[in-house]
């Protein structure tokens, strides 16, 4: 089950980096697109074809280990520019994710929540809705 | 005793909050001193789902009526329990929306001023014990010095400015602008307008790309490049009249552009104009710069083309 599982994983990894490919053959072959060309202006030192394509598994891969499924990541990744995502390659592991704040505080420490609530009264946080500050 | 001397600590690094957003409006001569966006749709959020609701009322607001739990799916990462910032811009594009990033107060309510809600991500805890959350910023009152925010299970939550600017302040003011293609930002940089519009090109939707392309070319009359990305887009869309029309606007706006020229040749080759192509080809050859290798490669496979399918005597 899990080999195969695996195995069509693989498969699909062979295929979508075959469609990478061709498709940066077919840009090749005729068409110049308008991310090349607006990266002829000011393109980031260093930002090769290759690492853009790196970058962009690197993310992705990422992505499926934080719980995204493969088809979603791909789709995810696929519509970041090349800056985008290599702003974002740096620092994968260490990015804000907004989630509320509010229900994960609930289960923290007694000292966390004293000094949370001591911080919202005096406005330097907002994370307990009941303080209300002016 | 720990927990005080981090209170303590606490005040003196972060003790005078709300200046930057007070000054935003003050110095601004033209900003009124309150708004309000009229028509956005209040979504509570279920729990951890801040960004998915947050994207679904700017949508909405944008024409687009989505609930969160549609967006669910595009927008939230499971293990990190929340949504990263690339997933909200991704996902707005993959509705064909432009995804414009918004730096600090005076970007954030030119556009409130101007109608529209802006997406802020707020870190509602310390840097040293981060609570990021997602909420859509919706108005704003100068003198009673408060932001409005549909936010978390609130709607129209009232902020005071020092409140605001302190938790906007540690996601160093990240916002983002959710926009029809034909819209622009009260005052847009041609390059993130380009770069924004280079992500709809990303995520496959032309239609709305050639939009934005258009509303640029309209924008910035001088701009070459506006008129590639929509030669581009129309290309894309199988408009070649159109495409050519655009390159053609794009050489004549920029004779030096390598890449303008070379584009018009294939297209132009593409509908039977050989001729034509050939000759625009070889112009994006001698221009030269950093994509001389397509460019000839597009000359050789016109000369190819040219001299291949004619009938007459080999040799």
């Amino acid at each position: 089950m899990l080999r195969k599982m695996t195995k069509s994983i693989s498969l699909f990894m062979i295929i979508s980096f075959l469609a990478c490919n061709l498709a940066a053959d077919a840009a090749r072959a005729g068409m110049i697109g308008t991310e090349t060309a607006l990266q002829a202006i000011g393109r980031e030192e260093g930002l090769s074809i290759v690492t853009a394509f790196l970058e962009r598994e690197d993310v992705r891969q990422a992505m499926t280990r934080q719980g995204v499924d493969v088809l979603e990541a791909q789709k995810r990744v696929a519509a970041l520019s090349e800056a985008e995502l290599h702003r974002i390659a740096q620092q994968i592991d260490q990015l804000p994710a907004g989630g509320d704040g509010v229900g994960t505080v609930v289960g923290a420490l007694l000292l966390v929540f004293l000094v949370l609530l001591v911080t919202d009264i005096l406005g330097l946080t907002h994370v307990y809705p009941f303080v209300t500050r002016r | 005793m720990a927990a005080l001397l981090i209170v303590v600590f606490s005040v003196i690094l972060a003790g005078c909050g709300g200046v930057a957003v007070r000054e935003a409006l003050d110095q601004s001569e033209r900003l009124p001193g309150q708004a309000a966006v009229a028509a956005v749709p209040f979504y509570p959020q279920e729990e951890l789902q801040c960004g998915p609701a947050a994207l679904a009322m700017v949508l909405s607001w944008s024409g687009l009526p989505v609930q969160p739990g549609d967006l669910a799916g595009e927008v939230y990462t499971p293990h990190l329990q929340g949504s990263l910032q690339s997933a909200l811009v991704a996902s707005a594009r993959r509705h064909s929306r432009i995804a414009y990033p918004i730096n600090g107060p005076e970007e954030l309510f030119a556009e409130v001023a101007a109608g529209r809600p802006v997406i802020v991500l707020l870190n509602l805890a310390f840097s040293w014990y981060p609570r990021y959350h997602y909420a859509v910023v919706i108005g704003y009152d100068r003198p009673a010095e408060t932001v409005i925010l549909h936010s978390g299970t609130r709607s129209g939550e009232r902020l005071s400015f020092r409140v605001f600017d302190n938790i906007w302040a540690r996601s160093e003011y990240w916002g983002l602008l959710v926009l029809p293609p034909d819209q622009m930002p009260v005052a847009p940089d041609e390059k993130a307008w380009l770069a924004a519009v280079v992500g709809l090109e990303r995520a496959e939707q032309w239609q709305a790309a050639a939009v934005a392309y258009q509303a640029a070319a309209g924008r910035w009359p001088r701009s070459a490049l506006s008129r590639i990305g929509l030669g581009n887009s129309r290309y894309a869309l199988d408009d070649s009249a159109g495409a050519i029309e655009a390159f053609r606007e794009a050489v004549r706006l920029d004779p030096a552009s390598a890449i303008a020229y070379n584009n018009l040749a294939q297209v132009l080759a593409e509908t039977g104009r050989i001729d034509e192509g050939l000759a625009a080809a070889r112009r994006a050859v001698e221009l030269g710069g950093p994509h001389q290798d397509s460019c000839r490669r597009t000359l050789a496979e016109l000369l190819e083309q040219h001299s291949g399918p004619r009938p007459g005597p080999t040799r």
